[in-house]
């Protein structure tokens, strides 16, 4: 067993889910909001892409990745008027923005670019990664040095959203704007501004998660490279159920199973097979871990 | 008088679709002189690859054929008040189980072609059903499992074809299975055209679909339960049935659209054919354009056909990107849902807390 767990499993454990948990604590933002956001692929795509075309634009990895960062929150404020201001189905509105920006960036790909698949630019910069002088790439600590920065801003986040959900006026006006909808308006809360806020921040860190996708790893974009992480997320926020913290850990779990299922190819498995693992972990943990909003619902559906 | 009323009515209905698909006609304008097209030229090509001869028009009801039948899946079980977003899984389940079913199942031909088409249906409603039955056993989110179980089934699928079931006979590059008998397929409408008897099967699954939901009590429960769950529980719907149920036909009409495809153009599975298109998902939106409406649904379906075909012809003839079809696709979906008030809102008002709309 000594081959499947190593250090630099774990390390490419951490960045491989990075963008993952990035868009999950969007998508957890918006549960505790009391929206469903099912865009959250679609979003990712746009920040991918965006993050490329703004290296392209500026010649800036930084500016880059805010021009990723605002091109993805205005695409969310699309889902954000449908659904707040127009009272549009949440889940038929994200599917849309998702169809959206897959045809979006590969129109765009082909608009801006001029080629179809890929596009990839040798003199474009990816992300630097930083390494924490302490710690050397040996020892087991080894794994959280020579990231790029947005894994770290990922974990960072997911502790500050922690502490802002549940110590702070602001974080708790929040959560009853979600909890309980016509209780907070009546406490004076502008609920809609809230949720508006909410959708715009997922926007946002989808479009951060983008970019650590595409300026991360190797510096290029692909159609449709998000593969379904977005998905991937949604499932994240569901089993951590809204919490950031809870969301990480079951991020953590995802981006394991993803690490092993490659590490598991040089075991002469059928590539299918260790491919699906991180799915069939997924459905495995949903056993366990049930998203208690949906309980509640279909509990009451059926008068349990 | 009643004829005016009619038709008023019916004006009022088909208003909202027709300006979505004018306002995505719009915003494909946009994307097509961002580019440097002229739109003109651009939508006259589009006209042309989908409908510009009778050739082409058959190849979009092709194309329309299995988008028909999984938005009817899709749109079965919106209207009962279940979002299953595993059409892809379903499909390719039931492509598999036809193919494998048309391939070795000793019996004469005409039984295998029902055979197999029963084999797709079957493998498609079982992957949904059990999906379902996750939801209904254990309170696994229907919406996640559904679309969780669309990886399984693409990895599952994509090993049969690449180990067990390989054509070892042809080229190596390709993961598919042997041909299946010329005997076994599925007949073409015309001679020479793509269009086979699979559009008819689901253009007569669209209107029995219909008939189902408006004329019969079953169907009336169906509604009443995606209209108001509560209500129709109160009204003695048993909700574990309806679920199953709607669950195994949803899941079988993506089945049967997995089988027609492999007995009617393919004619083997073959990894990756049947997602590439996206056709699961072409599904889905005709189900969503149409509000879950069966005829809508497949009138829906020969849109995005056409949609695409001609995306297709527009990429033949000018300067711009096939892609072009997906965003005229997508803008109109945002128009329309900008009115989908539907009974998923419904229940949304009905609930005093604001969670999944699931």
């Amino acid at each position: 067993m000594d081959q499947l767990f190593d250090f630099s499993l774990f390390n490419s454990m951490l960045r491989m889910i990075a963008p993952i948990l990035l868009a999950a604590l969007g998508g957890a933002i918006c549960a505790r909001v009391g929206i469903f956001n099912v865009g959250l692929e679609g979003l990712m795509l746009t920040g991918a892409f965006t993050a490329i075309v703004g290296n392209h634009l500026f010649h800036n990895v930084w500016l880059a990745v805010l021009f990723a960062a605002v091109c993805a929150g205005l695409m969310s404020l699309i889902l954000a008027y449908l659904t707040i201001s127009l009272n549009a189905n949440m889940i038929v509105v994200g599917v849309a923005l998702n169809f959206l920006a897959t045809g979006l960036t590969t129109y765009c790909l082909f608009a801006i670019f001029h080629v179809k698949g890929s596009y990839y630019d040798p003199n474009m910069t990816g992300l630097p990664k930083w390494n924490i002088p302490q710690i050397s790439g040996d020892s087991f600590l080894g794994i959280l040095t020579g990231h790029s920065p947005l894994v770290y801003l990922a974990f960072v986040l997911a502790f500050a959203l922690q502490f802002f959900f549940f110590r702070t006026v602001r974080g708790f006006r929040m959560l009853a704007a979600g909890e309980h909808p016509a209780a907070a308006r009546s406490l004076g809360i502008k609920i809609d501004r809230i949720r508006y806020a909410a959708v715009l921040a997922s926007g946002v860190l989808c479009g951060l998660a983008g970019a650590q996708l595409s300026l991360g790893q190797v510096t290029q974009f692909t159609e449709n490279m998000t593969a379904g992480r977005g998905f991937i997320a949604l499932v994240a926020v569901m089993l951590g159920q809204n919490n950031p913290l809870g969301v990480t850990l079951s991020s953590l779990l995802f981006g394991l199973m993803e690490a092993i299922s490659i590490r598991l190819q040089g075991f002469s498995l059928p590539t299918q097979f260790t491919m699906m693992v991180p799915y069939i972990v997924t459905l495995a943990a949903m056993f366990f871990f049930k998203d208690r909003a949906y309980l509640q619902q279909s509990g009451r559906i059926e008068g349990r | 008088m009643r004829l005016m009323q009619l038709i008023t009515r019916s004006l009022r209905e088909w208003i909202h679709p027709l300006a979505a698909l004018l306002l995505g006609l719009a915003a494909g304008a946009v994307a097509i002189l961002a580019v440097g097209g002229s739109v003109a030229e651009t939508y006259a090509e589009m006209w042309k690859g989908a409908f510009g001869s009778f050739y082409y028009a058959m190849n979009t009801l092709a194309r329309a054929t299995p988008i028909m039948l999984i938005g009817l899946g899709v749109a079965l079980a919106f209207r009962a008040g279940f979002f299953n977003l595993g059409a892809e899984g379903q499909l390719l389940l039931g492509a598999l189980a036809a193919a494998v079913t048309a391939l070795y199942l000793p019996a004469p031909p005409e039984m295998r072609m029902i055979a197999a088409l029963a084999a797709g249906i079957v493998a498609g409603g079982a992957w949904s059903l059990f999906a379902g039955w996750l939801d209904l056993r254990f309170r696994m989110n229907l919406l996640i499992t559904t679309l969780l179980l669309n990886y399984i089934a693409v990895y599952l699928a994509s090993y049969f074809v690449s180990f067990p079931l390989k054509d070892t006979s042809g080229s190596a590059a390709i993961n598919q299975t042997n041909m299946v008998d010329r005997a076994v397929w599925l007949p073409k409408l015309f001679k020479g055209m793509s269009v086979h008897a699979g559009f008819i099967i689901a253009a007569a699954a669209a209107v029995v679909l219909f008939l189902f939901l408006r004329h019969t009590i079953a169907g009336y429960h169906l509604r009443m339960h995606g209209s108001n769950p509560l209500f129709a529980i109160y009204g003695g719907v048993r909700r574990g049935r309806l679920m199953m149920a709607a669950m195994l036909a949803s899941g079988g009409f993506a089945g049967l659209a997995g089988a027609v495809e492999v007995l009617g153009t393919q004619y083997r599975y073959i990894d990756n054919a049947l997602t590439a298109p996206g056709y699961a998902w072409s599904g889905i939106m005709a189900a969503l354009l149409a509000g879950s409406h069966p005829l809508g649904t497949a009138a829906a379906a020969i849109l995005l056909a056409a949609l695409q075909t001609g995306g297709m012809g527009v990429e033949r003839n000018t300067e711009v990107p096939l892609e072009i079809a997906s965003v005229i696709q997508a803008a109109i979906i945002l128009f329309i849902s900008a009115r989908f008030t539907y009974a998923f809102f419904k229940r949304r008002k009905a609930r005093s807390s604001d969670g999944p709309a699931v």
